[in-house]
């Protein structure tokens, strides 16, 4: 027998793994994956969708006539499609007014989903709005893990005195409600989204920290680091080459997983008035809009109900599907199941 | 035990200081004037900020102004609220009733029913009642406090006007502050009950129905999935077999062995939920309108009163210090193989 007839098992692709199978049977998990499909969708082919009603900045700084913009923008062939699908300028970010008027107008043709006080169009509001929760909720889990790498890393590496210092710091900033803190942050950074998601990371990282720490001890026991040590591999490389890669994964999934908690936060935050500027696609804003028309406008109870049902009902659909997604991953990861 | 509580109390001060560090750091990031219109009093101490300045060594390096700060906490002064215009430490105790009414009546729905939700979901594991729980469950985990609060705000009280916003009727909350009825405890259900007047009790009620449902769809979400979770494992344990075994009947299996084991990691719950109860309770107060703790944080952290925030942040982490050693404590009491060596 050659040396080429060896039977080589056969290699078991991700998708024909039994997790897979598991999470594929899973129809919760299915409805979570298609909630974010939607999202996706929504939020890269925004300009497409919105390319009939953008406001004047948009169109001047994406080089548009309001004409040429609606043929241009749903057009797949166009360079202008795809420069504005992938990197919209900031300006079309903000929500066109039509009118200032502080009383909410109903869906009409022109405006499906109805003007909020303001004259805020709400349905441009929801699109671009879609856009702005899958940039926050990935940047913030960005940050979080850069944050929560630093200090487990460190915590874990040297242990001591260092990781008595910054496990107590991981308690302390667990003991102060978080959105509590989390307000705290944004009011003194001042308004604006970069600075709000800098405020909500300052707050999530904790649980990441303490985890990726408790990996890394886990990990430091194992044999084949102490062969490696032994070996005479440098600190340096021990770490980056063989502790961190064992014991990051589950951390960034579990992070990442998490997007749905951390737009709930940002919500929070921009209902409260702590978030983007005033006019910024983003749903909590929009419903701190609708705060003046919420429970009795002028003896007509839910008169005005487009106001606060459409951003809250994209919040509580866009952080479902991360939940949905995320339970169902956990499960196929949990080797009890 | 008691040496055990004895170190766990002696703690807490460090925890405090720490807080008060950290947010006291954070301060730094403003300017001298910034953080001078924090320790303002009134409008002529507005027009001479510099003194102010000087007075509370705001330009000094950060240990002379956290010193300064200090001296004056451990004298008992915590500073003066612009927001609510007076004494943080008085407001603290003027509103704490407010808040506490709202987290105790939130407290024991919130358990009860993801205890509930929990156990039904495990015995009928995979079946349809369990598929409705769990479907349930992220359904509103899913759902921002302040989502379903204006959802429930703008059907149950805007359209079929049941309820009620505020924490009682304003002629009723007028008769408090009048003295006309007497306030014992600051609870408005309790005092009705202690004045007597039964409608006062029966209105307190009306108006705490909103604010708990809001809070006990959200956050029995989580009981209710550690229990079920719990209950599983031990479900397929050997002693709930031999239970069985020897013929107890089902409703003993379940609700005696199994859940009674199945409830230990629920109380650490416990006590994390209170922190997640505080965090709630803020925006239960804002969105209806309760003129608690909550409300009053809110509104000092978007004006910067810092004051008011450092003085929350630390009653805040001393409430959940103190829930987390009851926890502990607790521990011991459910589970008696804990000891606290």
């Amino acid at each position: 027998m050659s040396k080429g007839d060896v039977l080589k098992p056969k290699a078991e692709r991700w998708y024909q793994s039994k997790r897979f199978k598991r999470f594929r049977r899973n129809p919760l998990a299915i409805a979570g994956v298609m909630i974010l499909i939607f999202f996706a969708t929504l939020a890269i082919l925004a300009p497409a969708l919105t390319a009939d009603r953008m406001g004047r900045a948009c169109l001047r700084d994406l080089h548009l006539g309001r004409t040429e913009a609606v043929t241009v923008l749903r057009n797949p062939l166009s360079g202008a499609f795809w420069r504005a699908s992938f990197a919209p300028p900031k300006s079309c970010y903000h929500i066109p007014r039509k009118g200032y008027s502080p009383r909410p107008k109903a869906p009409s043709k022109k405006y499906p989903l109805g003007l909020a006080s303001g004259g805020y169009d709400i349905y441009y509001g929801i699109v671009w709005g879609a856009r702005t929760a899958f940039y926050i909720g990935i940047l913030v889990v960005g940050i979080v893990l850069i944050i929560a790498i630093t200090v487990g890393g460190l915590a874990g590496l040297f242990g001591g005195w260092l990781d008595n210092v910054l496990m107590r710091l991981v308690d302390i900033v667990y003991s102060i409600p978080s959105l509590v803190l989390a307000m705290v942050f944004a009011s003194i950074f001042g308004r604006g989204l970069a600075k709000t998601m800098v405020a909500i990371a300052l707050v999530a990282w904790p649980i990441y920290a303490r985890m990726l720490r408790g990996n890394i001890l886990l990990v430091k026991s194992q044999d084949y680091i102490s062969a490696a040590h032994a070996v005479g591999t440098g600190n340096a490389r021990l770490f980056f080459k063989h502790i961190l890669p064992n014991s990051i994964g589950s951390v960034i999934i579990l992070a990442s997983l998490d997007i749905g908690a951390i737009v709930i936060t940002a919500s929070t935050l921009a209902f409260l008035g702590l978030g983007a500027d005033v006019g910024y696609a983003d749903w909590g804003q929009m419903i701190s809009f609708a705060r003046s028309w919420i429970s009795n406008p002028g003896g007509e109870p839910l008169k005005y109900w487009f106001v606060w049902f459409w951003p809250s009902m994209a919040i509580a659909l866009f952080v479902l599907g991360w939940n949905l997604l995320g339970d169902a991953v956990r499960d196929a990861l949990d080797p009890r199941s | 035990m008691t040496t055990f509580i004895v170190r766990r109390l002696l703690q807490l001060p460090i925890v405090l200081l720490a807080i008060s560090l950290l947010i006291f750091g954070m301060m730094q990031f403003l300017t001298p004037t910034q953080r001078a219109a924090a320790f303002v009093k009134s409008e002529q101490q507005a027009q001479h900020l510099d003194l102010v300045i000087r007075q509370y060594n705001l330009d000094k390096g950060f240990w002379v102004q956290y010193g300064t700060w200090l001296k004056e906490v451990v004298r008992g002064n915590l500073g003066y609220s612009k927001t609510s215009h007076e004494p943080v430490l008085t407001t603290i105790r003027k509103r704490i009733p407010i808040s506490a009414e709202l987290a105790l009546a939130n407290f024991f729905p919130i358990m009860a029913f993801g205890i509930w939700m929990g156990t039904m979901a495990a015995i009928h594991r995979d079946r349809i009642i369990d598929q409705i729980v769990r479907v349930f469950a992220v359904v509103f985990w899913s759902l921002p406090t302040f989502v379903l609060g204006i959802w429930l705000l703008a059907v149950l009280y805007g359209h079929y006007k049941l309820f009620g916003i505020d924490r009682a009727p304003t002629d009723i909350l007028v008769a408090f502050a009048r003295g006309d009825l007497k306030a014992y405890t600051g609870f408005i259900t309790i005092d009705g009950l202690l004045n007597g007047r039964w409608d006062v009790v029966w209105a307190g009620v009306k108006h705490l129905v909103m604010p708990v449902l809001t809070m006990t769809l959200v956050a029995s979400a989580q009981i209710m999935r550690v229990l079920r979770s719990n209950m599983l494992d031990v479900l397929n344990s050997d002693y709930v077999r031999t239970a069985r075994a020897k013929g107890l009947p089902e409703r003993v299996v379940n609700l005696k062995h199994a859940r009674r084991n199945a409830i230990i990691p629920v109380v650490t719950l416990g006590g994390l939920m209170f922190a997640f109860l505080l965090n709630g309770i803020f925006f239960a107060e804002v969105i209806f309108n309760f003129a608690g703790l909550g409300q009053w944080s809110v509104t000092s952290a978007i004006q910067l009163d810092f004051p008011a925030v450092i003085g929350m942040a630390l009653l805040t982490g001393l409430i959940v210090s103190i829930a987390n050693l009851a926890v502990d404590i607790l521990y011991g009491i459910v589970d008696p193989r804990i000891s606290f060596q």
